[in-house]
C-alpha cells in the first residue's frame, strides 16, 4: 500500500461537465472530513463549558468537569477495571496472537490457510454474539458476569487485530538476516531472542496499542460480560450518556480521544499507519 | 568480541533455558505447535460458546439453568411466525444497507482523493481516519447526541441562527440520528478497504484511457470504478455487517424503543432475560448478516465479470 505512486492525470483541459464532477467529489470529501473530525472537537469544546447542562456553543472555559470526573469514586474505579482488563486482554492477546502468527506465517503443513482463515474469524463476529456466547457458556458451567469473563470474551474478540498485524510483519521479514546471525555461530534460540523478536517488536507494540485500546473502550463486548459492581468504565458510560446531561461524560470522552491519539501516534511511529 | 562464535547461550545473556530443548523446538517450529494454544483457545471460548448459544435457541433456558430434553423448534418457529419480528427485521436491513450506501458515496471521495495527496497530506488524513476508529463508538455517539439533541443542541442553534428553520426541529430519537450516526461511526471502516486498492492500482491504465480520448469522467466509470471493486466489496460488506448488528446506535440515538433486531437480543438476554428468545434473535441476527455479506461479496464478482465481459 505504500509503495503507491501519486495518481496524476492533469494534462488535459477540463470541461465543465469535469468541473462539476470534480466540484462534487470534493464536496463529498469535505463532508466526510467534516464528519470524521467534527464532532471529536465539539465533545471537547463542549467539557470546557461553565454550563451545567450541554449546549452549544459552550461558555467559558473550566477544567470543572475534569476535576469532578477525578473525584468521582465510582468513575475512578470503574477506569482501573477497563484498565486491568485491558491489560490482561493485551498481554492474552500478545502471547496467543505472536506465537500463532509464527506459525501461521512459518509453517509448512497442511491446512495453514485454514486455520489463518480461523484464527482471524472473530473479527467478522459482533462484539455483542461473543459477549452473549462467552455468558451462556459461563452460565452452563456455573459462572457468572464478572471480570475475568469480560477478559475471557474481550480476549476472542482482540485476538484478530495480533494475528493479523503480526503476521503482516512476519511475511515482509527478510529470512536472510536469521541466516546469517545462524551462519555466525548463534543458536537458534538466540537469533530469535536477539534478531527475530526485535524485528518484529514494532508489529509487536503496534498490535499491543491497538487490542487494548480495543479492549479498554469496548463496550458491545462487555455489556453482557460485566458483573452489575465493579464495572468497566465503558459500561458506567454507557449508563450515564443515557441518564446524566451533565458535560462531565464530554470531559471523559475527550480523555478517551485523547487516548485514541496517543494509540494512533504509537502505531504511526511503529508500523505506519497505512498497515493498518 | 572477537572470540570465536560459542553455542552456549550464557554470552548472549540468555541462560541455560534458552538452550533447553522444549524452548529450541518452539522456536525453530514450522509445525502447528505455537499455533495450538491460540486454537484451543479459540475452541473452547468461541466455537463451543457458539455451538451452545445456536443450541440454546432450540432450548427451554429457566433462568440460565438449561431444562434437559426441551428440544424443539417452536421458538424459532413463533419469531417466525410473528409479524412484528419481521418489521423489526426489515428495519434493521434498511437502516443498515442504507448507511452502508451512504458509507460508501462519502468514503469513495475520501479515497480517491488520498491518492493524489503528497505524503505529509496523506498521513493528517490518515490521522483523521484511524483516529476516530480507535476512539469508542459510545463517545463518538455521545459527540450525536450533544450535536443534534434539544433545543440548544449545535444542529438546532445553527438552522436557527441560519433562518433554516423558525423553530428547533426534532433529529434525536428518528430515523435520521439513527441513520447519521452508523454512517459517520463506521465511515472508517468504508475508507480504508477503498485507500487500499485504490493506492495499489495501475496509474498507467487511467493515464491510458485519458491519452486514447476518453474524458475524465468516463475514465473514472470504465477504468477506475471497476478496479476498485474488491475494495468496494470489503468495505460494502464490513460496514453493512457493522451497521446491521450494532444496537448502542439505534439505542441512544434512536430513543427509547427504537427496535432493531440487535437491540431486541440485547433486550431479551439483559433486560427480560429470557435466554432462549435472545438465542434465536442472535442467531437469526447472525445467520441472516451472514447471508447479507456472502451476497455482497456474490454481487462484487458479478460486477467484476460482467465488465471484464464488455472489456473483451
Amino acid at each position: 500500500m505504500s509503495e503507491g505512486r501519486r495518481a496524476r492525470a492533469r494534462r488535459y483541459p477540463r470541461s465543465p461537465a469535469e468541473w462539476v464532477a470534480g466540484a462534487i467529489l470534493y464536496a463529498l470529501a469535505g463532508i466526510s472530513l467534516l464528519l470524521l473530525i467534527g464532532p471529536s472537537l465539539i465533545v471537547i469544546g463542549i467539557s470546557f463549558t461553565e454550563k451545567l447542562y450541554i449546549s452549544f456553543p459552550p461558555e467559558g472555559f473550566t477544567f470543572r468537569w475534569y476535576e469532578e470526573f477525578l473525584d468521582h469514586d465510582q468513575l475512578i474505579d470503574s477506569a482501573f477495571v477497563s484498565l486491568r482488563i485491558a491489560l490482561w486482554v493485551t498481554a492474552l492477546t500478545l502471547a496467543l496472537g505472536i506465537a500463532s502468527a509464527f506459525s501461521l506465517v512459518r509453517g509448512r503443513y497442511r491446512g495453514r490457510t485454514a486455520l489463518s482463515a480461523f484464527m482471524i474469524s472473530p473479527q467478522m463476529l459482533p462484539g455483542m454474539v461473543i459477549g452473549i456466547a462467552v455468558l451462556f457458556f459461563g452460565s452452563a458451567f456455573g459462572f457468572y458476569q464478572s471480570n475475568p469473563m469480560v477478559i475471557i470474551a474481550m480476549t476472542v474478540f482482540c485476538l484478530p487485530f495480533v494475528v493479523r498485524i503480526v503476521m503482516a510483519r512476519l511475511e515482509v521479514l527478510d529470512p536472510s538476516i536469521e541466516e546469517a546471525s545462524a551462519n555466525l555461530g548463534a543458536s537458534r534460540t538466540q537469533t530469535f531472542l536477539r534478531v527475530t523478536l526485535p524485528m518484529i517488536l514494532p508489529a509487536a507494540l503496534a498490535a499491543a496499542a491497538f487490542a487494548f485500546i480495543e479492549a479498554f473502550d469496548n463496550l458491545t463486548v462487555a455489556l453482557f460480560t460485566a458483573s452489575p459492581r465493579g464495572r468497566p468504565l465503558s459500561v458506567e458510560l454507557y449508563t450515564l450518556v443515557q441518564f446524566d446531561s451533565s458535560p462531565i461524560v464530554a470531559a471523559i470522552s475527550s480523555l478517551e480521544i485523547l487516548l485514541a491519539l496517543l494509540m494512533v501516534f504509537v502505531i504511526g511511529r511503529t508500523i505506519g499507519l497505512e498497515k493498518i | 568480541m572477537n572470540e570465536p562464535a560459542r553455542p552456549a547461550g550464557r554470552r548472549a545473556g540468555t541462560g541455560r533455558l534458552a538452550e533447553h530443548p522444549l524452548v529450541t523446538a518452539m522456536v525453530s517450529s514450522r509445525g502447528i505447535g505455537p499455533a495450538v494454544p491460540a486454537l484451543v483457545y479459540l475452541v473452547v471460548f468461541m466455537v463451543i460458546p457458539f455451538g451452545l448459544l445456536f443450541s440454546f435457541a432450540f432450548l427451554t433456558v429457566d433462568r440460565g439453568e438449561v431444562v434437559p430434553w426441551s428440544f424443539s423448534l417452536e421458538h424459532f418457529g413463533s419469531a417466525l411466525g410473528d409479524y412484528l419480528f419481521w418489521r423489526i427485521a426489515w428495519r434493521s436491513f434498511w437502516v443498515g444497507a442504507l448507511s452502508t450506501l451512504v458509507c460508501l458515496l462519502l468514503a469513495y471521495p475520501v479515497a480517491y482523493l488520498y491518492t493524489t495527496l503528497g505524503s505529509v497530506a496523506r498521513k493528517l488524513l490518515l490521522v483523521a481516519v484511524i483516529a476516530p476508529l480507535l476512539t469508542s463508538a459510545l463517545v463518538r455517539v455521545y459527540a450525536w447526541i450533544v450535536i443534534l439533541g434539544g433545543r440548544r443542541g449545535l444542529m438546532n442553534t445553527v438552522l436557527l441562527e441560519l433562518g433554516l428553520v423558525d423553530r428547533p426541529v426534532r433529529i434525536l430519537n428518528t430515523d435520521w440520528s439513527v441513520l447519521i450516526g452508523m454512517t459517520q461511526i463506521h465511515l472508517p471502516f468504508m475508507i480504508l478497504p477503498l485507500i487500499a486498492v485504490l493506492v495499489a492500482r495501475d496509474v498507467e491504465i487511467e493515464n491510458a484511457s485519458l491519452n486514447l480520448g476518453a474524458g475524465r469522467i468516463r475514465t473514472f466509470f470504465r477504468v477506475t470504478l471497476p478496479l476498485s471493486v474488491p475494495g468496494i466489496v470489503a468495505g460494502t460488506a464490513l460496514v453493512f455487517a457493522l451497521s446491521y448488528t450494532n444496537f448502542i446506535i439505534p439505542q441512544l440515538l434512536g430513543g427509547g424503543n427504537y427496535t432493531t433486531l440487535a437491540v431486541q437480543v440485547y433486550e431479551f438476554v439483559v433486560v427480560i432475560l429470557d435466554w432462549t428468545k435472545g438465542a434465536v434473535r442472535a442467531s437469526l441476527l447472525l445467520a441472516s448478516c451472514f447471508v447479507f455479506v456472502l451476497l455482497i461479496v456474490w454481487a462484487g464478482r458479478v460486477a467484476t465479470r460482467w465488465t471484464e465481459a464488455r472489456l473483451s
